[in-house]
């Protein structure tokens, strides 16, 4: 999806000095990447990522501003060295084009002795070249930036004197402030986390790559478009099939990081786009059958959303005024997706079955602003987007008490007579109304039913308070992932979990369970469940969760650290980014007896202590 | 091939038979078994899981809602063999509730008894439990490595994954769940062989529509490989998971199309567990590498080899009678980690990497630590209390002591020589009842013991200061004058 530079999306352009920009890239306009200049986008389209580019600006003998793309021979030059033979053939042939100043500290070091750094003096002076005339050789806009550091070189007096890896060193430093060079990169969720840690650290709680693989991976996240559909033994509720709840104050990159690794991240469209494209270079038959089952899926995509849409909203589908502002859920999309023209259907959004993400959020509405990086806009998805399908998001006042939102309160239905004679703005709102409605009840008695495959928490709220509520949704042997950047909430959140709060715990249930009536406490397994979270209510204090549904909380961390790997000079970066450290809270939602009460009654107890009991009420 | 889903990665409601359960015992004590109905055990109760908390029958795993508490049975294991008379009974009795035999256990539908204590949980098998559990072959690849390797390398699903040196399989199934998307012919998706050398170097193999994630697995050791094939096929995972017993370094990694499979890797992720893996990386390239190249990745790395390749012919591990074959996506840029535990390897192979064009190049090490939570329970009324320090808390609890033992020192010596006795005696009692009694009040009053003392967190005591060096770097997609010509005209 990312093989090559496709018009309209987000791209990454990384400078000399690191600095990254990221620009979304529209046919036919200009970049400007600051002090080195500005280029047409036209230049990068089509082309594949991970290349870099250099600048030649039209002065120079040009009629336009053109991209020379720099070889990776040219790049590693530096570190090669003089060790073997540049690969002759990997130098890409638009190379030669530019010639000239090649700009190479390594040609001259032919001796080998090591020079030391005894001699060096450490002076400003030495360098002869004033700012201002740095300054007039950069107005001149010679070249591609080659030329101001070879002058830069030459007029430094102690240049002979420098040990190489000083050199090395200073060219580097050189290099980076006027090169006119750029990377093109893929704006993916890495880099994208990568930018925004660097920038505004805090708006994703500073999480790093790595606490972001833990989560994916703790979580158990995957794609599960090929999952079963299974329901519990009430025959209502849904175990499984690829699910996850989450709470992301991290403003969607949580969400972005796992919906990448659900294979509903990136718009379907994107790769359609690139067969297209490939089709020239491509076995032509078998890019006609990829067509086609593309097709049919998306066929067998559109009879399951019509199966599924209640009928009510049906003949709305026939009348709305397609100019009119109706509704918030049928958008608009650019391009307009061509099948849907003709009867103008509306697609019931977070229908999917599997392979979905659920998100909880504090706000009337979920902050998921990082994902427009990838085409998604929550405030008006388009349809073509996977996430439309495969994203739910819900209020914690719709899933704790739904019935006091508004949303949740089925609106009156109107008789179609009586609803032909309003006036089409009045329509449509009816059926804004009745379409809200819809997907909000759907989403929340779906969720409220639980059997999530796991529970992912990047959040500011106070753990306990959400596993409270939430643990109980997981389904047995789920996933639950707690991150937090600051280690206290966890290590508390841990402490609730613990070996001697469950004893505790256990055997103040038995007290309770023994005078309750015990038939309460039969009934199917989501209900049970909830009691489960009920029975800590009046311990609150010392009980916030319920212990004996997780298993194993452990606690973790991890850092990866960045080296320098250079002949002879590899060691760890001199400097990385402090802050936050990132910790990870994990378990495994477990059914311990109270939560599980089999109708054929096979296994009654607890622990080692408490089995006594137990085998006696079975 | 696989017509029931993987349990890694759809393990459905509830654990069933023949299938992978994990049990587990603790935290980092798990047991993976394959869950058999199969009554051909000597057990009564046909296969049993034997550890450390009890015995259980898979009679009693089978069937069971996921993350279920399990409690042990009550399993003869001592004598198995002289019992062998009543497995013969209970199994001309098939499923007979309450085998009359045996009066101390058998149990309606259990069919083992409860046993009074022990327990463990089933959970189905995820990478990360298979990581914990798995038979030790080589090193393994461990989940903080591993999840940093694949975040990084940005595994997605659909991807092709080749993976050499398997070794243990800890990676394989990691890879298996990022790549995953849907099952092979399932969508009519199919491999045919490659149609057209036309510029004998790219393009071999067309990239396809939604195309099924895969993992190529190859690994050197033929027991390893094999034993990892099993493994696979007994998880479900094999028709997404090739495993090639094949020397790397000198035969590459394409691969012969074989009865539909795909013909060669085509792959998006490299990942090299290999002890030298700059010597692999010559046939992961676009294009064949210049010979000069070849030798000075192989004559620097390996000094034994170079006069044995000294002529212009390329070494005979490239395929020179045949056109060269990319093992990679041509459409893709295709990502590599190499997993060296020497930094020597990593010199070596960031040469190699730079010489043949690759860019990224990075390399990082993940430092991860576990941390135990624990309350510090610190004070004089901890005195022989269990995991408590019974030290005084505060300088004024320290001054208090000093002052109590100051005053009984005191009322010692001014009472008279026959009753100095009694009161020593009183004086222990009561030292004594001060280890008790607070420990009793506890139990009475608060009783809280969860909640008391400081909650401090601390690294765990066994630390993994060093897995092993990580180097990434990618290789974008090879971009021609021709190309770029071509897309100067799409875009002006």
């Amino acid at each position: 999806m990312h093989s090559y530079i496709r018009p309209n999306s987000h791209i990454a352009l990384r400078l000399p000095s690191g600095i990254v920009k990221i620009h979304k890239i529209v046919p036919n306009t200009t970049i400007n990447i600051g002090k080195f200049g500005t280029f047409p986008a036209n230049l990068l389209l089509g082309r594949p990522y991970y290349l870099t580019f250099e600048l030649l600006d039209k002065e120079n003998g040009r009629s336009k501003t053109e991209l020379r793309i720099v070889p990776a021979s040219e790049l590693h030059a530096e570190a090669l060295g003089g060790d073997h033979a540049t690969p002759a053939e990997s130098r890409d042939d638009s190379a030669s084009a530019e010639g000239g100043a090649e700009f190479d500290i390594v040609g001259d070091d032919g001796e080998v002795i090591m020079r030391s750094n005894r001699l060096t003096i450490d002076d400003p002076s030495r360098q002869t070249l004033a700012m201002e005339e740095i300054e007039e050789l950069k107005k001149a806009g010679a070249g591609s930036g080659k030329e101001i550091i070879a002058k830069i070189m030459a007029s430094h007096l102690g240049i002979d004197e420098k040990t190489s890896f000083s050199l090395a060193k200073y060219t580097l430093r050189k290099s980076k402030k006027y090169l006119k060079r750029f990377t093109v990169l893929p704006l993916d969720v890495g880099l994208l986390n990568e930018y925004v840690l660097d920038k505004e650290g805090y708006k994703i709680m500073d999480l790093r790559e790595e606490s972001l693989g833990l989560i994916s991976s703790w979580a158990n996240i995957h794609c599960a478009d090929a999952s079963r559909v299974l329901t519990a033994d009430d025959d209502i509720g849904q175990i499984g099939g690829g699910r996850w709840l989450v709470i992301d104050d991290t403003g969607g990159l949580v969400v972005a990081a796992l919906a990448e690794k659900m294979r509903i991240l990136y718009p379907e469209e994107d790769e359609e786009d690139q067969t297209l494209q490939e089709g020239e270079d491509i076995n032509q038959d078998q890019n006609g059958e990829g067509d086609s089952a593309e097709d049919a899926k998306e066929l067998q995509q559109e009879t399951y959303q019509n199966g599924t849409t209640p009928p009510k909203s049906d003949p709305e589908t026939k009348e709305t005024d397609p100019t009119s502002p109706t509704s918030t859920t049928r958008i608009p999309s650019n391009p307009p997706p061509p099948p849907c023209k003709p009867p103008r259907q509306h697609i019931p959004q977070s229908t999917a079955q599997t392979n979905s993400l659920t998100v909880l959020h504090a706000n009337n509405q979920p902050n998921l602003s990082f994902l427009k990086y990838f085409g998604f806009d929550t405030g008006n998805p388009t349809t073509k987007h996977p996430l439309y399908h495969n994203l739910k998001s819900l209020s914690w006042l719709q899933l704790l008490y739904p019935h006091e939102d508004p949303s949740y309160d089925e609106p009156e239905v109107v008789a179609d007579d009586v609803l032909a004679t309003f006036k089409s703005s009045k329509r449509g709102n009816y059926y804004k109304k009745r379409r809200r409605w819809e997907r909000t009840s759907r989403i929340v008695n779906e969720t409220r039913r639980g059997g999530f495959d796991g529970l992912i928490v990047a959040s500011a709220m106070e753990p306990a308070s959400i596993l409270k509520e939430c643990v109980p949704l997981v389904k047995g042997g789920g996933r639950i992932v707690v991150y937090s950047p600051n280690v206290e909430p966890l290590v508390e959140l841990c402490d609730y979990y613990s070996k001697d709060r469950r004893a505790a715990f256990v055997s103040k249930q038995m007290e309770t369970n023994a005078s309750i009536n015990r038939k309460a406490v039969k009934e199917v397994k989501k209900e049970d469940n909830e009691a489960n979270g009920i029975v800590g209510e009046d311990e609150d204090e010392d009980f916030p969760v319920n212990p004996t549904l997780l298993l194993a909380p452990s606690l973790q961390t991890a850092r990866a650290r960045q080296w320098q790997v250079l002949p002879s000079r590899t060691h760890p970066m001199m400097t990385s980014r402090g802050g936050a450290e990132g910790y990870l809270f994990t378990a495994t939602r477990v059914l311990p007896f109270e939560g599980k009460v089999e109708a054929r009654g096979k296994f009654r107890s607890k622990k080692r202590k408490t089995g006594a009991d137990s085998s006696v009420q079975a | 091939m696989a017509t029931s889903p993987s349990p890694f990665l759809d393990p459905g409601t509830h654990s069933a038979p023949n299938s992978l359960g994990i049990l587990q015992l603790r935290r980092d004590h798990l047991i993976p078994t394959v869950l058999s109905s199969s009554t051909d055990s000597d057990y009564v109760e046909g296969k049993v899981e034997n550890t450390r908390f009890g015995s259980f029958p898979h009679s009693t795993l089978i069937g069971q809602p996921w993350g279920t508490q399990i409690l042990a049975s009550v399993v003869d294991t001592g004598s198995r063999g002289s019992k062998s008379k009543k497995r013969k009974r209970g199994d001309t009795e098939g499923d007979s509730p309450s085998t009359p035999g045996t009066h101390e256990t058998k149990r309606d539908i259990a069919k083992a008894a409860i046993a009074s204590s022990g327990f463990v949980h089933l959970v189905p098998p995820t990478p990360e439990t298979w990581t914990l559990c798995l038979p030790h072959r080589t090193q393994v690849v461990y989940t903080p490595d591993y999840s940093y390797i694949l975040q990084r390398l940005r595994v997605r699903p659909g991807d092709h994954i080749i993976e050499a040196g398997a070794g243990s399989g800890s990676f394989t199934h990691a890879a298996v769940r990022a790549v995953f998307n849907g099952y092979l012919g399932e969508d009519g998706m199919f491999d045919s062989p490659k149609n057209s050398d036309r510029d004998g170097t790219n393009h071999i193999l067309k990239k396809k529509r939604s195309r099924c994630g895969r993992v190529y697995s190859y690994e050197f050791h033929a027991p390893r490989a094999k034993q990892l094939r099993a493994e696979i096929e007994e998880h479900g995972l094999s028709s997404l998971v090739r495993v090639i017993n094949r020397d790397v370094y000198e035969d590459g990694f394409c691969l012969d199309s074989e009865a539909g499979i795909d013909s060669a890797p085509d792959a998006d992720v490299i990942f090299l567990d290999l002890p030298a893996p700059w010597l692999a990386l010559k046939h992961l390239t676009r294009s064949r590498p210049s010979t000069a190249v070849v030798k000075s990745i192989t004559t620097y790395s390996n000094p034994s080899t170079p006069s044995a390749e000294g002529s212009e012919s390329s070494p005979q591990a490239l395929p020179t009678e045949k056109l060269f074959r990319s093992p990679l996506n041509p459409n893709n840029a295709v990502r590599i980690c190499t997993f060296s535990p020497c930094i020597e390897q990593v010199t070596k192979t960031v040469s190699a990497l730079r010489s043949l064009g690759w860019l990224e190049i990075g390399m990082a090490e993940i430092l991860s630590k576990r941390l135990e939570v624990r309350r510090e329970r610190i004070g004089l009324q901890e005195e022989g209390l269990r995991g408590a320090n019974a030290s005084a808390a505060t300088v004024s609890e320290a001054v208090q002591r000093l002052r109590d033992v100051e005053g009984r020192a005191k009322v010692f010596h001014g009472l008279q020589k026959e009753k100095q006795e009694e009161i020593m005696r009183r004086a222990e009692t009561q030292k004594r009842g001060e280890k008790i009694e607070p420990f009793k009040e506890e139990n009475k009053g608060k009783g809280k013991l969860y909640k008391e003392g400081r909650l401090v967190h601390r690294t765990e005591p066994e630390l993994k200061t060093h897995t092993s060096y990580l180097v990434f770097a990618i290789l974008p997609r090879q971009w021609t004058k021709e190309d770029e010509e071509k897309a100067r005209k799409k875009w002006g």
